[in-house]
């Protein structure tokens, strides 16, 4: 609490006593009183008068300091008129009343505004599974009707699919307790998969892969993984030079396995590579090479890193980049299972 | 013998195309229309192996699963667009042998039935292939032509098998690359013709000339 302005809100009051000391004084002399004790009498008012002020100075800053260690120390603190002792001063009163009537409207509010998040959650979720219907039919369609005419439309059907996958992720990267399962995994089978599912893409792209098998196994949930690296490749295609050539390899550092991804392509320019894993950040590239970059994918696959424990950085030299995910292998897990 | 795939879906542009994809990969597959399902359609078909959606009209594919399960060993391959960790954990409690998302590549699904067969229903396995008196072991990865053997690569067996398995039939250069992608062997164009190249090599080693005929323009043939 500031003193002075604790002070300042007081003036009223001392100048009030002021000018009854006057009075006092002055009917004092008038009366026949010696100057003395007209000085005497004022002296004790003004001491009794400093003595007051000073304890209900303290009182109130002791009471206040209270409260406010209380707020620090609660994780949450909107609920402090619910753990707060109940003042008895008829304004703190009504402050205290005033406290709960505004935190019971949030509460309100924020509850409808998270229902109503959860269900547009569910809903873009159930909306990815029914689409995920017709993607497959046509997908088959297509794999039925061998032509270059469907084996285009496989592409731009991989594209949609990235796209609907990121839609799920995102609206799931939130409560991701409901929906991973951390196993042991041999790293290739996902990398394999990975490919696999952008087939078309790379292949119509005329993407060159260079595989360099370990059988590294790594603690992570496949699905995730999985769409981590379909992002990664997605990029690399996207933003792809002459002869693409796309790398991946394990790089082993005490007790961390690095999986690489490396392109060749257009690189990243160094002021935008601290910004990369940012939301809606497209930097240089996006605004001259890739008309569609959204800064969806690279901000979604680092959120999923961070829930699953894995490191993500990137490294460019301005032909190419290499995008490395941190896996830490720990003793603990391995000797307990 | 052809093995019987029972279709249990409720999107019919899915079903009959997975019933197209099937029959053109020698197996005998059927569809089912009715919902929710039957278990006497079930029973009739008598199938040998079982494409479950878990999304069904009336009965979901779960309860479909655990009836089948009580007359029936045939494996069950969940083929869902459910793709949490709870479905897989469901369908594989309830007796599912494998779970494909959708939507799914193609090969993968193939190659996931052909091994749910082989593990259910073993039969003497084909190891060698022949067309023109040259035969291919696959086990040992060798060709053979009149007593005489040359070693294969990986890559070059693959080929060949491809090559075999449509013998008399032009096979293009892209299906080929798309095979082997699906084999995890991530060869591009040019790298497809070295590998051709060297197989006609090895072939002319062991004595015989022009077995692998290229078509302008189409792609390979033997």
């Amino acid at each position: 609490m500031n003193g002075k302005l604790w002070l300042k809100q007081k003036l009223p009051m001392i100048f009030f006593n002021f000018l009854c000391m006057i009075g006092l004084a002055i009917f004092l002399h008038v009366t026949g009183n010696s100057l003395d004790s007209i000085i005497f009498i004022s002296f004790i008012w003004s001491v009794i008068l400093t003595v007051h002020l000073v304890i209900s100075f303290y009182g109130r800053k002791v009471q206040m300091d209270k409260l406010l260690n209380l707020t620090e120390q609660l994780e949450e603190r909107y609920l402090l008129p619910e753990v707060m002792e109940k003042p008895k001063r008829a304004d703190d009163l009504v402050y205290y009343r005033l406290l709960k009537l505004a935190g019971k409207s949030m509460l309100e509010q924020v509850a409808k505004v998270r229902r109503e998040r959860t269900e547009y959650k569910e809903y873009v979720e159930q909306w990815v599974h029914e689409i995920k219907t017709p993607i497959t039919a046509m997908k088959l369609l297509c794999e039925n009707h061998h032509s270059q005419g469907a084996k285009e439309l496989l592409v731009e059907l991989e594209k949609i699919n990235c796209f609907t996958e990121q839609a799920l992720y995102y609206a799931r990267s939130e409560h991701t307790e409901k929906d991973y399962s951390v196993r042991e995994i041999p790293l290739f089978d996902v990398v394999h998969q990975a490919i696999g599912e952008n087939k078309y893409l790379l292949l119509q792209n005329g993407i060159g892969i260079d595989l360099q098998e370990t059988d590294d196994t790594v603690y992570a949930d496949e699905k995730w993984l999985c769409f981590i690296l379909n992002q990664l490749i997605v990029n690399s295609v996207k933003y792809r030079t002459k002869h693409p050539v796309l790398k991946f390899y394990t790089e082993h550092q005490g007790s961390q396995v690095i999986l690489c991804v490396q392109d060749n392509g257009i690189g990243i320019q160094t002021g935008d590579l601290p910004r990369i894993f940012e939301k809606g950040f497209t930097g240089e590239n996006g605004r001259r090479a890739a008309q569609n970059s959204t800064g969806i994918g690279l901000y979604l696959c680092k959120r999923l890193c961070d829930k699953l424990g894995i490191g993500i950085c990137a490294d460019s030299d301005g032909s190419g980049t290499v995008i490395r995910l941190i896996f830490h292998i720990n003793d603990f897990i391995q000797r307990s299972l | 013998m052809k093995h019987r795939i029972l279709i249990i879906e409720d999107d019919v542009v899915i079903q009959t195309q997975l019933r197209n994809l099937l029959t053109g990969n020698g197996y005998e597959a059927e569809a089912i229309n009715d919902f929710p399902v039957s278990m006497e359609q079930v029973k009739t078909f008598c199938p040998h192996l079982i494409l479950l959606d878990i999304k069904l009209p009336g009965n979901d594919g779960f309860s479909v699963c655990s009836q089948i399960r009580t007359f029936s060993d045939a494996p069950i391959i969940f083929v869902t667009s459910c793709n949490t960790d709870m479905d897989e954990l469901n369908s594989i409690m309830l007796g599912g042998d494998a779970f494909v998302t959708k939507p799914y590549n193609t090969a993968i699904l193939l190659a996931k039935i052909a091994s749910l067969l082989k593990r259910a229903y073993p039969v003497a396995n084909q190891e060698s292939l022949s067309c023109h008196g040259v035969s291919l072991h696959l086990e040992s990865g060798k060709i053979e032509y009149a007593g005489r053997q040359a070693d294969l690569t990986k890559n070059e067996l693959k080929i060949l098998y491809y090559l075999f398995k449509h013998a008399g039939t032009i096979c293009a250069r892209a299906d080929i690359v798309e095979y082997l992608w699906d084999n995890r062997l991530y060869v591009d164009d040019n790298a497809l013709s070295v590998n051709i190249n060297r197989i006609r090599d090895k072939l002319s080693v062991i004595g015989v000339n022009d077995f692998v005929k290229t078509k302008h323009r189409q792609g390979y043939i033997i």
